[in-house]
């Protein structure tokens, strides 16, 4: 099979996935017509034709696969198809409890309500219920609390592709040491 | 100076966050934070609390009275021998503060993506509904919390009236198991809420989900949805027949 073929099909998984479309995906969608060439190659083959004929979207890689997105300068007219104005937007403490889970996970309530020193029950049912968040069993320790970790959902929402590609939680020292500038 | 005279306490995440304020406001040092001064100014916040009602208030509450523990500690005479080093009693506080700070931080960062990622758009296609499907669900394994929660759903279509009656049901678990078992045998599958509606009573519909339960817990059953608070589509599994 060719790659003019390849990257039709590929076209078509892209819009039908319900979730980024990963590179063992794309190969156990072919069955039997197997390639050698990796599914990053034809995005990146599709990504220059989609350049070239100036289509509105483009090629996101995200959680791990890709996944076709609007270019950002049709927002305001996407925006009108929505009653809301565009998307909602977290809340400060849902931003809180979403950066301990993702640096600290898997983490507790408990956890999570030591660092913020206040109670999170209602920013962890937003996330939950936004499944940015999600339960995965249950804490050993006495009470065996539920245990907090962040979904693909999450990856996605803040078009990262893994986990470790967020950024490098600042180290207390650093904040320290310009707390001391501050002061000078 | 551009200190604002007022500041809504609603604009806190909680007690922390409001140290941290103060502690900035104040430029203060936060390795040797005046404990009587900002405990002061953090009261003054905390009988706005009171005022307003906040459901987090007790949270404030709570730490008023750690920083007022602390003051006190911190007015106890040294040891007179000076042989022990004693410990710092605001130590704990700095460290918890300066933790929440890293996080407070790493949420900012969270803003920015959550920003720079709101303008792009994507389709989602419109998941199957049971009623379509064949060998492959969408979501071959349901979780127990998924299935709870369309429990709880679909149950409140059994919200009964507030009487007064006592009458014994008769309806045990391995009766309703035994009747599931039986609907398999004829009919391959079952969609849960076509079971629903042959059920008056919300008793029977419980037992009958616990029945559901137990057999998904033996294998004898499988359980696919196609979405949350979809219906649930029930299956003979692995182990059906063998009880």
């Amino acid at each position: 099979m060719g790659i003019a073929d390849l990257k039709q099909i590929v076209e078509a998984l892209l819009i039908a996935s319900p979730e980024p479309l990963t590179d063992a995906r794309f190969r156990a969608c072919l069955k039997d017509e197997a390639t050698n060439i990796p599914l990053a190659d034809i995005i990146s083959e599709l990504e220059t034709d989609y350049t070239k004929s100036r289509r509105a979207f483009e090629i996101k890689k995200v959680a791990s696969g890709f996944q076709i997105v609007t270019k950002s300068e049709f927002e305001p007219y996407i925006k009108g198809l929505f009653s809301k104005a565009g998307k909602l937007r977290l809340s400060q403490a849902a931003l809180e409890t979403l950066a301990i889970v993702s640096y600290r996970q898997p983490v507790t309530k408990n956890d999570i309500e030591a660092i913020r020193g206040v109670s999170s029950d209602s920013s962890l049912r937003t996330l939950l219920d936004r499944k940015l968040l999600e339960i995965r069993g249950r804490d050993e320790g006495p009470g065996r609390a539920l245990l907090y970790r962040t979904s693909t959902e999450f990856l996605q929402y803040f078009g990262l592709n893994t986990v470790k590609d967020l950024p490098k939680l600042r180290e207390v020292e650093d904040i320290l040491s310009e707390e001391q500038d501050e002061l000078l | 100076m551009d200190k604002p005279l007022r500041v809504d306490l609603e604009m806190f995440e909680g007690p922390l966050d409001l140290l941290l304020f103060l502690i900035k406001r104040d430029e203060l040092n936060i390795y040797d934070i005046p404990i009587a001064k900002i405990t002061r100014d953090f009261l003054v916040y905390v009988g706005m609390a009171k005022e307003l009602k906040l459901h987090s208030a007790g949270d404030f509450v709570l730490m008023a009275a750690t920083l007022m523990k602390i003051k006190a500690r911190m007015l106890l005479p040294q040891d007179p021998d000076g042989d022990e080093e004693i410990e710092d009693p605001r130590t704990e506080l700095i460290n918890m503060l300066l933790e929440y700070k890293r996080y407070k931080e790493a949420a900012v960062t969270f803003e920015e993506l959550e920003r720079s990622e709101r303008p792009h758009y994507y389709h989602i296609p419109a998941p199957w509904t049971a009623e379509e499907e064949d060998q492959t669900a969408i979501l071959e394994d349901v979780k127990l919390y998924d299935i709870m929660l369309t429990f709880q759903y679909l149950l409140k279509n059994y919200e009964e009236p507030l009487t007064h009656h006592v009458a014994v049901e008769e309806v045990t678990l391995s009766e309703q198991a035994g009747y599931l078992s039986s609907l398999l045998q004829t009919k391959g599958k079952i969609s849960f809420l076509n079971l629903l509606e042959r059920f008056e009573s919300r008793l029977i519909v419980v037992v009958t989900f616990l029945a559901i339960l137990e057999m998904l817990r033996s294998r004898q059953v499988k359980v696919k949805q196609s979405k949350l608070f979809d219906d649930l589509l029930i299956s003979r599994g692995a182990e059906f027949g063998n009880r």
